[in-house]
């Protein structure tokens, strides 16, 4: 079952992308968009029927070369369920959305065939993304992992007679090189200190390579605090993390469905599901996993600074992406792994309805991507803003504070009230300090440019075109019922799995197959003061699994999840606050009294350029590292490669080979005399030669 | 006392005679089928003369078998020769230069 | 013991006897009215003495004490010789009897021609070497001045006879310095004579001489001045003849020498041969570059072949000689396809060899175009095809035997060589159109000869139609 679920999206790629000449571009859609339902199906089968234990199925040996031995197989734990489901799911509706809004497209003129192309791509990103998440050994993540760039590229630069869309898709591209660079390393130092990149024997290998120290570049370094660094340094290529941010944004050159499926819900989430992949090794790198946290708290603040300012309504999304992504990381990076899966979940339910909302909008409004021309939708787009709405509730994070009210322990409360609530409190509880105040103030920050996206588009008068406003409409159902699916979720995927993701050891150990174990006293003793507000109960269990064991590791002194539960109440109802401030500011900017944020942005004209151009990141990269690039490049390329390689080849070529050529020919006289001249005179350097050299030595 | 490196420089000179000859000539190609018959003898002396000095009679059957394929090469090149003196009207080794390059 | 001896020779008894019988039969009664079905018959002769060598099997044969060896080497030797001749008659009946060419004395020829390559190939003797090579030599001489009413083929016997005459005397003087040093003409007498690396350095000048007159035979740089001028010359059904079958056999020959007389001091000659390997793949590629001849290009071809074959020879190794023998069989194989093509070529019912006239080839022929790029690509060595996979064994062998440069060397020729093969594909699909297109003659024969050489060059990179096993059998005989 997981082999054919994994080879549909494979199949509806290449009947798609090769065989709709034959059988037609509308029946190639709906091959693709049906095998992507039939997976999507099939994976929630799985994941409902998984009962925790680690499966693997064989599909072919791939690579055997010395001591390199990597099988093609499936590794089905209670970590790839989760992603199987996300992926599918989120996949097969974006297929269907697909036919609505890809139904008529400017950038492609009459009788061009792009629709099935377009599905062909969508289908193979999905399998290249199945192959990440089902990977049984790095080299086949990284298969995947370099398969969903590759889609990635290919779906950014879609429209690829618009010269942005392809400066965007290579740059994709590029950063995420940066990024692979490091992924790649890492797995070179797994296999020179395991000599396996099977990940049953790396997560046997965990504590010896805790232990193991390894020289690279100027130092030397505890080997498992630098391949987790690696490691990470290509997750935050791919998850759009700080310092390598720069390609998101730019991203969003691709069709909305494209944002939605893979810059919103999958593939940049892939860097998380890594790290929570790798956790056996995480374990055993405090450095690094604080290294995780810092870089984690710091893209979810500083990209909700950035989507404070921006102007077009995806690239606002996108930055919300980014740091939701930060969110996430801080998650994995205190240990609360579970955790960081949870946000991951939910995350994919309400970010890609909101991207699918936001391109319903755009669809409706004639690709009109600018918030400021929009206003007073609501009207034209009932279904589309009920969405949008409930997705906004649900990243704002609305629900019942749970310190007030809980149904049988768990909160109510849209999906990502709750898993963002565990995050904060799981910063709160693993390292606390900076980083909780950072994610704090950012959820404060998430509330308001989410309400300022909700109120520019939907309330208020209409602003810009006319023309364009009178012909706003709402989406065909293609659009909207997948809208409604992702509704579902966004309101009950977070209370449904609240304690399997986040409810007490025992049961989050049980839902990820984590060996656990009755806590000693002389756990529960150290760990009163924790368990003060909460009283007994909190620690009854502890992690008790060896790496590699279950989905995720978790040593056994790792007790943040319980923590999390045992944090103040002042903590757990932080975000709730935030969320009321941002939502009141917001109120206040943009329906009170829409003229405050035009004088602010001009009292503080520094800081809003500040934040409206990104923090100047892609300048100080096009600074530092684009124009230095490009010099040396250009340097090479006019000395080097023009003047000294291709004047030496066509110096060769042009010059000296027609001069050896017309030397034999001459050398050719058809002379009988000179011939005899020839094979006398070879003979004679022969013999020389061998009286010189030859003979008994 | 006449020894076998008498023998040998007789035909090393004539070996060296039989080659200059053939490329030193330009007039005419009879001579070149003559300095090949000379290279030949001096092969001849060359295998006698062993055959004397190790005692065994396999250089002296050498010899026969050289001297009969001698002959059929002479009058293979004297054949050709004859062809082509028909379509050239000249033996000149000058002449022989249809084609080169 | 005689008859045991002869028993041993029996196919080369056999040809020669047939060869000998036909003659003075075809003089008696029909002369050249016989010629076609003496060539048919002569072809089919070699099939079947091909299959019955082929299928003999056993281990090393030697006859009258070690003169005449047939061992698996030799056998194979045989065979691959026997098919390319039996070949290349089939091509020629056609092209020789449209221009009047077609006498009963080709095929007759060509037989007494393959008898002594049968010779030098067994042969264990410097005696029934030198019989063997002017056998062959001296039926060549005359198959290159076949056309007894053109200059250019009278020249072209004349210079090859001549050359061929100083090279004979030259490799026996050689032989009698061997001789000399050694007091034995019997290769393995000499092996005892030149053992491990103490051979006298007037066995070794015997050596060099006896390796020069060889190296005439197969052309190589500085010995290949005769080739360009006799292969542009003689009838085109004669150059086939000459660039295929007397290039294994002599090749064979080489190899036979060096190793089983001078095996004992590979060090000595190793360096030689490659360098004499270096110079032909060199040579042969950028002078084939100003050529606009196709049978002068095809002389710089096959001398730039014969420099990749002299360097598995040169690693001077058993694979080293597997590597030579595979690259032999497969060399031949395009250069029958390729011949195949060039004797097709004519206008009007006159042959053409000018490269140019191939403008646009492929706009009236397309089939054949397409079988004719596919043979130069692999002639010029572009994988995936089987020329490909010859250059890459004899680059492992050089390799393996520790002559790297060598082997660079090989590859940058290859590089500079695929020039002028693609010169061709590039006039044949891309160049002007001529007011006198070139057209396709010739009979079924040449057209599937064409095809069947094109499609073992895609078909036979499976497994190389499994000469490998018996190349390598071959190679272990005479390696030990």
């Amino acid at each position: 079952m997981e082999t054919l679920l994994l080879f549909a999206p494979l199949a509806g790629a290449l009947i798609a992308g090769l065989g709709w000449r034959a059988i037609g571009e509308q029946a190639a859609m709906w091959v693709a968009t049906g095998l992507l339902f039939f997976s999507a199906v099939l994976s929630w089968v799985v994941f409902l029927s998984f009962d925790g234990t680690t499966e693997t199925v064989q599909i072919l040996r791939w690579i055997e070369s010395g001591t390199l031995a990597t099988d093609w197989a499936i590794r089905l734990d209670r970590l790839t369920a989760v992603m199987l489901i996300v992926i599918t799911t989120v996949s097969a509706l974006v297929h269907l959305y697909s036919f609505g809004y890809m139904a008529h497209d400017e950038n492609f003129g009459e009788g061009q065939h792009y629709k099935a192309r377009f599905f062909a791509y969508l289908s193979l990103f999905t399998f290249a993304m199945l192959m990440l998440v089902t990977a049984d050994n790095l080299v086949q993540l990284f298969f995947g992992w370099e398969g969903v760039g590759l889609a990635s590229y290919l779906l950014i630069g879609f429209y690829y007679r618009k010269p942005s869309a392809n400066a965007a898709a290579i740059k994709a591209f590029v950063v995420n090189r940066v990024g692979d660079f490091g992924f790649v390393l890492g797995i070179f130092a797994i296999f020179f200190l395991v000599d396996s990149v099977r990940f049953e024997d790396i997560f046997a290998a965990a504590p010896a390579i805790a232990e193991t120290q390894i020289t690279f570049l100027w130092g030397s370094w505890n080997a498992a605090e630098l391949v987790a660094v690696l490691l990470f340094i290509g997750a935050m290529g791919k998850s759009a993390q700080l310092f390598l941010h720069t390609w998101l944004p730019d991203a969003m050159e691709g069709p909305t469905p494209v944002s939605a499926l893979i810059h919103a819900a999958t593939m940049v989430t892939a860097g998380v599901f890594l790290v929570c992949r790798m956790s056996p090794v995480m374990e055993f790198a405090p450095n690094a996993m604080s290294f995780v946290t810092w870089i984690g708290a710091a893209t979810a603040f500083f990209a909700a600074t950035v989507g404070l300012v921006q102007n077009d309504i995806k690239r606002v999304i996108a930055y919300s992406t980014c740091s939701q992504l930060g969110y996430m990381f801080v998650a994995a990076g205190v240990g609360a792994y579970p955790v960081a899966m949870y946000h991951l979940f939910t995350h994919a339910f309400f970010k890609a309805m909101l991207f699918l909302g936001a391109g319903s909008v755009i669809h409706g409004m004639h690709h009109e991507q600018d918030m400021r021309n929009y206003g007073g939708l609501r009207k034209k787009f009932p279904y589309t803003f009920w969405a949008m709405l409930i997705g906004t509730l649900a990243i704002t994070g609305v629900g019942i504070p749970a310190v007030l009210f809980t149904l049988g322990g768990i909160p109510i409360g849209f999906a990502g009230f709750l898993s963002k609530d565990a995050v904060i409190e799981s910063a709160y509880a693993g390292m606390g300090g900076v980083p909780f105040w950072l994610l704090v103030i950012a959820a404060l920050l998430t509330s308001f440019y989410s309400w300022r996206l909700m109120f520019l588009t939907f309330w208020g008068r209409p602003r810009g075109d006319k023309h364009t406003h009178e012909h706003a409409h709402e989406s065909p159902w293609s659009m909207t019922a997948p809208l409604a699916a992702l509704a579902v979720g966004s309101v009950f995927a977070g209370m449904v799995w609240y304690n399997a993701f986040f409810g007490h050891t025992d049961t989050v150990a049980k839902f990820f197959g984590i060996p656990y174990a009755e806590a000693s006293e002389h756990a529960e003793g150290e760990s009163a003061g924790a368990d003060a507000e909460k009283g007994k109960g909190a620690h009854h269990y502890v992690f008790a699994g060896e790496p590699g064991q279950g989905g995720l590791y978790m040593a056994p002194e790792n007790t943040v999840i319980a923590d999390a539960h045992a944090v103040p109440k002042w903590v757990k109802v932080s975000p709730f606050f935030a969320m009321l401030i941002g939502l009141g500011t917001a109120w206040l900017f943009y329906i009170r009294d829409p003229s405050i944020p035009k004088r602010l942005a001009e009292n503080q004209r520094p800081l809003y350029l500040f934040l409206l151009n990104k923090w100047y990141f892609d300048e100080i990269y096009d600074f530092v590292f684009v124009r230095p690039a490009r010099g040396v490049a250009r340097t090479l390329w006019k000395r080097g490669d023009g003047d000294v390689i291709d004047g030496t080849i066509n110096g060769v070529s042009m010059g000296a080979i027609p001069w050896l050529t017309r030397l034999a020919g001459r050398a050719q006289t058809g002379y009988i005399f000179s011939y005899a001249f020839w094979m006398v005179l070879g003979i004679m350097i022969l013999i020389t030669w061998m009286s010189i050299a030859g003979g008994p030595r | 006392m006449i020894g076998l490196e008498h023998y040998l420089t007789v035909a090393a000179a004539l070996f060296v005679i039989g080659i200059f000859g053939l490329f030193l000539n330009r007039k005419n190609v009879i001579i070149l089928l003559m300095s090949v018959e000379i290279i030949l003898l001096s092969v001849n002396i060359n295998l006698v003369a062993f055959s004397w000095y190790h005692g065994d009679l396999v250089g002296q059957v050498f010899t026969l078998f050289v001297l009969t394929v001698a002959a059929a090469e002479a009058a293979i090149g004297l054949a050709i020769l004859v062809v082509f003196f028909r379509n050239r009207g000249t033996i000149a080794v000058e002449d022989v230069n249809m084609m080169r390059g | 013991m005689i008859a045991q001896d002869l028993a041993i020779l029996l196919p080369e008894i056999l040809l020669a006897v047939y060869a000998m019988a036909a003659l003075l039969g075809a003089v008696y009664t029909g002369k050249d009215a016989l010629a076609a079905p003496l060539t048919w018959v002569t072809a089919g002769a070699f099939v079947l003495l091909a299959l019955w060598i082929g299928t003999r099997g056993g281990g090393a044969q030697i006859a009258f004490d070690g003169m005449f060896v047939n061992d698996a080497f030799a056998r194979f030797a045989k065979a691959a010789l026997l098919l390319a001749a039996a070949a290349v008659l089939a091509i020629s009946q056609d092209y020789m009897q449209r221009r009047g060419l077609l006498r009963f004395e080709y095929p007759l020829l060509v037989a007494l021609a393959v008898v002594g390559m049968m010779v030098m190939v067994s042969a264990g003797d410097l005696m029934s070497l030198y019989l063997g090579l002017e056998l062959q030599s001296l039926a060549l001489y005359v198959l290159a001045a076949f056309r007894r009413d053109s200059a250019k083929s009278t020249e072209a016997g004349l210079k090859y006879f001549i050359l061929g005459a100083l090279s004979s005397g030259l490799l026996l003087y050689g032989a009698s310095l061997v001789y000399g040093y050694s007091g034995t003409t019997l290769f393995s007498g000499v092996l005892e004579a030149a053992g491990e690396g103490r051979a006298a350095i007037g066995l070794l000048i015997g050596l060099v001489l006896v390796a020069s007159g060889l190296a005439f035979k197969v052309s190589a740089v500085p010995f290949h001045m005769w080739t360009p001028d006799v292969y542009e010359g003689a009838p085109t059904p004669v150059t086939a003849f000459l660039s295929t079958a007397p290039k294994i056999a002599a090749m064979a020959l080489f190899a036979r020498v060096l190793f089983d007389a001078f095996g004992g001091v590979v060090a000595d000659w190793q360096q030689v041969v490659a360098v004499l390997s270096l110079l032909s793949m060199f040579l042969g590629a950028i002078a084939a570059i100003g050529q606009t001849n196709i049978k002068r290009l095809m002389a710089y071809s096959s001398i730039a072949h014969m420099g990749y074959a002299l360097m598995g020879l040169a690693a001077g190794t058993a694979f080293g000689v597997q590597a030579m023998l595979v690259y032999l069989a497969i060399y031949v194989a395009m250069s029958v396809g390729t011949f195949a093509f060039i004797l097709s070529m004519e206008r009007g019912g006159a042959p053409v060899t000018e490269i140019a006239a191939l403008n646009m080839y492929s706009r009236h022929h397309p089939g054949r175009a397409m079988a004719m790029l596919v043979l130069l690509f692999s002639l010029a060595g572009v994988p995936p095809f089987l020329g490909f996979f010859a250059k890459l064994y004899v680059l492992r062998a050089a390799y393996e035997g520790g002559l790297v440069w060598l082997a660079v060397g090989g590859v940058v020729a290859s590089v500079i060589g695929a020039f002028y093969y693609l010169r061709i594909v590039y006039f044949m699909y891309f160049g002007e159109e001529r007011a006198e297109p070139v057209e396709a003659g010739g009979s079924p024969v040449l057209y599937g000869m064409l095809m069947a050489s094109a499609i073992v060059m895609l078909v036979g990179i499976v497994n190389l139609f499994g000469i490998e096993g018996a190349a390598a059998a071959a190679a272990a005989a005479l390696v030990q």
